[in-house]
């Protein structure tokens, strides 16, 4: 890791060739990359080699101010970067610094001696500042993989890049202070390692017990966190949707560090972090609106994570589900089956992982008033039956517990209690995870919601009065073969959350309260 | 009640303010026989082919109300005469005097066969003498199925499209009890209320007709497409509009006075304010026949039309003992059980379902008076949410409840 022989004099640019550690974010997997420079004889110019996406082009434009800001020398000769591998597609403005040090070295302004042993990060303004940069904790964790002592990064993204153990991270403010660094007369002020939140109550503000009412969507809710099971939750306006889905990563058992890590690491590369290790379930919740890549991850140039990703380990709640575009919904079958995403572009697939807890909502038709005592519904019947069918498909299919949720009235509200603290409901929850996994060792799942349908029987362990339940159902309710295996494992869920061994006949009853809704065949039959 | 009855040996049951008023009231503003403008079709208005084939005709112009027919008959004699007078400029819109001009009438005759329409003229036997109470009566019909004058005596049952899940279970027990005591359901064809009185009255084996306000070859509304296909089989498919005359909304009012003409009383199940089950009634009124409403909570926008209708003097139905009563008929002692309305049968005592239930099942069925959520029934039943939930489904199984929109309710007996 040379720089060829350091000149003596800041202007003699005696040495021609500089070399830097960079990484570029392909997904959320960080790549080494050579950053390499020569000053060569010809025109004053900056010329860059070696694929660079759209946002590392931009970085000729401010590159030069910057050096020169900083009190440094641009030389006015050719430049030559170049970034190696060359094969992949390099993006992402974290390349600023990077190419201005392999500059600097090149021109015999910094020394090459901490070149090798670091990697470099981050965006450079006009003036010399180094900017927050997405992506850090990636860049960090590949440089780490790489065998590199350590990380230059901006200040404001040193708390993730320290997430990485055994890392030297370096948060510089500037170009001037990398520069500093590197010549040995800059050292970074001593920060307190950041305050490690194990606390798995930090950060929330709501819980579950600020919920009057809804008994009925509180079990539903606890059912779903307990099973791993996505929720469809159908109501009018104001019945308080959108209220109870984001309780429910309240009541979701703690995520792991390592589960942590993998939504920081996601939320770093969406350039989402704001401090150092996200350890609260996400909770994210897309207008109707969205496109598709919006959703599911991709777009033109820089490949971003889509929602599904930034839900990872957490919930992802779709309002208004039947005003979302079909494509988006269609996508959303991959990461629920697999959890992950794969986006394909000519330049490379890109895998982003997707595990999530899907809470969808939508109003029963479009005024939102069918089935309410008190106000008429006033949809024309074809608009209700697209509306219904909107509603239908193979999405809904891998939603296990369905929910109607009326709107209460205020005699309805008046002398209920507030209900269960978040927490309780949490111990609960996680008592019936581990059950899961212990019924479920040996199999690659982890909990009630990921066996699929045929196997689901099988793992059941009904007893005879559910079992003749269960065939009743299928005779008098009309029950679909997929209905049969989801009634299956929510009975499942609710007989672990009982501390059940088998499921009892009450426990396959109440699991078939959260069926489906009637399809829309059946409601035009009904007349 | 094949025979026709007059408006004047008929009690009339309503007594409103409309009435009173006389000039104000919507009865003042459509006339009536009473206010003497009274106007009978002329002897062999359309005996001959010729005249059968120009009435077809006229009955194609839109403009050519069924009064208007009526008032330009009492000079014209003739239904040939009326339609010289209409090519001549009189009456109807400069359109439909080109139309008819464009049209000959036995080409127009002949455009029937292909929808298997009867068509039947006023004066001919079998036209139906009961409409002729009516202020505007039509000059004909168009028909699908079997003869009007077996199908009766004649009960219409109308009701909102837009109908509750309970309200259709009402209509089709009370349909089903009327085709027991061998009466025909009358109704409009529509969704909700109107095809769950002929579903009603077809699966008990009955006989049913249906009013179409577009021509009998439309079919309207789509949905019920193979539902009036079966009427067409069991009963007979109804329009005094010419076979291919789309469904237009202003046509569905107009069909609602033949409705209420061709039945010896109109039961009307549930109807938000303003719907038109109110102007049926209305109609029912005007040529008197008796108007019966199944009454529903103060608080559920579909109870406004029967309940104003009972304020008003019709009579309260609670169910189909109460009809079949009223009408002086009886139902066999073996479909006995039609009459009961069992969403008030009570648990316990001796009956099978009253054994059959779980004292949980029994604890939430007692306390589920009204459509309440689980969360209002644990509260009422103080039981836990689990175990409502659990009862709920074992009584939902049984076809015993039904789930609206988060709330459960319970379901009329025999209606699963």
């Amino acid at each position: 890791m040379t720089a060829g022989s350091v000149g003596a004099g800041a202007y003699g640019f005696r040495t021609v060739y500089g070399r830097v550690f960079a990484v570029a974010v392909v997904g959320v997997q960080g790549r080494l990359i050579t950053v390499e420079a020569h000053v060569g004889r010809g025109l004053p110019a900056l010329t860059l080699a070696g694929l660079p996406g759209a946002a590392i082009q931009d970085a000729r434009e401010r590159v030069r101010p910057a050096v020169e800001s900083s009190g440094l020398t641009w030389p006015l000769r050719r430049v030559v970067v170049n970034l190696s591998p060359a094969g992949i597609r390099k993006e992402g403005p974290g390349f600023d610094l990077p190419i201005a040090l392999g500059v600097l070295a090149a021109s015999a302004q910094v020394p090459a001696t901490l070149l090798g042993s670091y990697a470099f990060a981050g965006e450079l303004s006009l003036k010399g500042e180094l900017v927050a940069t997405a992506g850090v904790l990636p860049m960090a964790m590949a440089a780490a993989a790489g065998g590199l002592k350590g990380v230059v990064v901006p200040e404001a993204n040193a708390a993730e890049a320290s997430l990485v153990e055994g890392l030297d991270v370096v948060p510089a403010p500037s170009l001037a202070a990398v520069a500093g660094f590197l010549r040995n007369s800059w050292s970074p002020p001593i920060h307190p390692a950041p305050p490690r939140q194990n606390d798995p109550t930090s950060g929330r503000e709501v819980d579950l017990s600020e919920v009057r009412g809804q008994g009925m969507a509180r079990r539903a809710l606890e059912i779903a966190a307990a099973g791993g099971h996505n929720l469809l939750m159908v109501g009018p306006p104001g019945a308080g949707k959108t209220m109870l889905a984001r309780r429910l990563p309240s009541i979701l058992p703690a995520m792991t560090r390592q589960e942590a890590l993998e939504v920081t690491r996601l939320h770093s590369v969406a350039g989402l972090l704001s401090g150092g290790l996200v350890d609260v379930r996400p909770f994210r919740s897309p207008h109707h609106s969205i496109s598709g890549p919006g959703l599911l991850g991709g777009g033109s140039g820089f490949l971003r994570p889509g929602e599904v990703s930034l839900a990872h380990h957490g919930v992802l709640f779709l309002d208004e589900l039947s005003e979302f575009r079909r494509d988006a919904l269609e996508g959303l079958r991959q990461p629920l089956e697999d959890g992950r995403v794969v986006v394909a572009r000519a330049s490379g697939t890109v895998e982003f992982p997707a595990r999530f807890a899907l809470v969808a909502a939508a109003n029963p038709c479009p005024c939102g008033y069918e089935g309410d005592p008190q106000r008429m519904c006033r949809c024309l019947p074809h608009r209700l039956l697209a509306h219904r069918q909107r509603l239908s498909g193979p999405l809904l299919d891998r939603i296990d517990i369905h929910l109607s949720v009326p709107r209460l009235s205020r005699t309805e509200l008046l002398g209920t209690e507030p209900g269960e603290p978040s927490e309780d409901v949490r111990a609960r929850v996680e008592e019936a995870r581990a059950r899961q996994r212990t019924s479920l060792s040996g199999t690659p799942w982890t909990c009630n919601a990921q066996m699929p349908g045929g196997l689901a029987r099988r793992h059941a362990r009904l007893s005879n009065a559910a079992e003749s339940v269960l065939s009743i159902a299928v005779e008098n309710l009309v029950l679909s073969g997929r209905g049969f295996d989801r009634a299956l494992k929510v009975a499942r869920t609710i007989a672990d959350l009982m501390g059940e061994e088998r499921i009892g006949e009450e426990h396959m009853r109440e699991a078939l309260g959260y069926r489906a809704e009637p399809s829309a065949e059946e409601m035009t039959q009904a007349g | 009640m094949s025979e026709r009855s007059s408006g004047s040996s008929q009690e009339v049951r309503l007594r409103r303010p409309s009435d009173l008023r006389g000039e104000g009231g919507r009865r003042a503003r459509r006339g009536s026989r009473a206010d003497g403008s009274a106007l009978s079709w002329p002897e062999r208005f359309a005996e001959s082919e010729r005249d059968r084939s120009a009435l077809i005709v006229l009955l194609h112009l839109a403009s050519l109300t069924p009064r208007r027919l009526l008032e330009l008959a009492q000079e014209r004699r003739t239904a040939a005469h009326c339609l010289e007078a209409v090519l001549g400029g009189e009456t109807a819109s400069e359109s439909d005097r080109a139309l008819a001009g464009s049209v000959r009438p036995d080409e127009a005759r002949r455009a029937l066969e292909p929808s298997g329409a009867r068509f039947i003229a006023v004066g001919d036997p079998d036209y139906p003498p009961e409409l002729l109470d009516l202020f505007d009566p039509p000059a004909g019909l168009f028909v699908r199925g079997s003869p009007l004058q077996g199908l009766s005596p004649r009960v219409a049952m109308v009701g909102a499209r837009n109908c509750s899940p309970s309200g259709r279970d009402v209509a089709a027990t009370l349909a089903r009890a009327l085709a027991l005591a061998g009466a025909c359901v009358v109704s409009g064809g529509a969704r909700g209320i109107d095809a769950a009185a002929h579903r009603g009255a077809l699966r008990a084996g009955g006989r049913t007709i249906s009013v179409l306000g577009c021509g009998i070859d439309i079919l309207y509304p789509g949905q019920n497409r193979s539902l009036l296909r079966e009427i067409a089989g069991a009963g007979a498919i109804v329009s005094e509009y010419p076979p291919g005359t789309p469904a237009e909304p202003f046509r569905f009012p107009a069909r609602n006075r033949i409705v209420a003409a061709l039945c010896r009383a109109v039961v009307v199940v549930e109807g938000a304010r303003g719907s038109g089950s109110m102007i049926t009634a209305d109609h029912a009124l005007d040529v008197g026949r008796e108007v019966f409403a199944v009454p529903g909570a103060v608080s559920s926008p579909l109870a406004a039309v029967p309940l104003e209708l009972i304020r008003d003097g019709a009579t309260l139905v609670r169910g189909p003992a109460d009809l079949v009563g009223d009408l002086g008929w009886s139902v066999t002692t073996a479909d006995s059980d039609a009459l009961a309305m069992g969403a008030g049968a009570r648990p316990g005592g001796g009956s099978a379902f009253g054994r059959s239930l779980s004292a949980s099942e029994r604890a939430v069925w007692s306390a589920l008076t009204v459509a309440m959520a689980p969360d209002a029934l644990a509260g009422a039943a103080a039981m836990p949410l689990p175990e409502v939930m659990s009862a709920l489904v074992g009584l939902e199984l049984r076809g015993k409840v039904r789930q609206i929109g988060g709330r459960y309710e319970r379901r009329l007996e025999g209606s699963a």
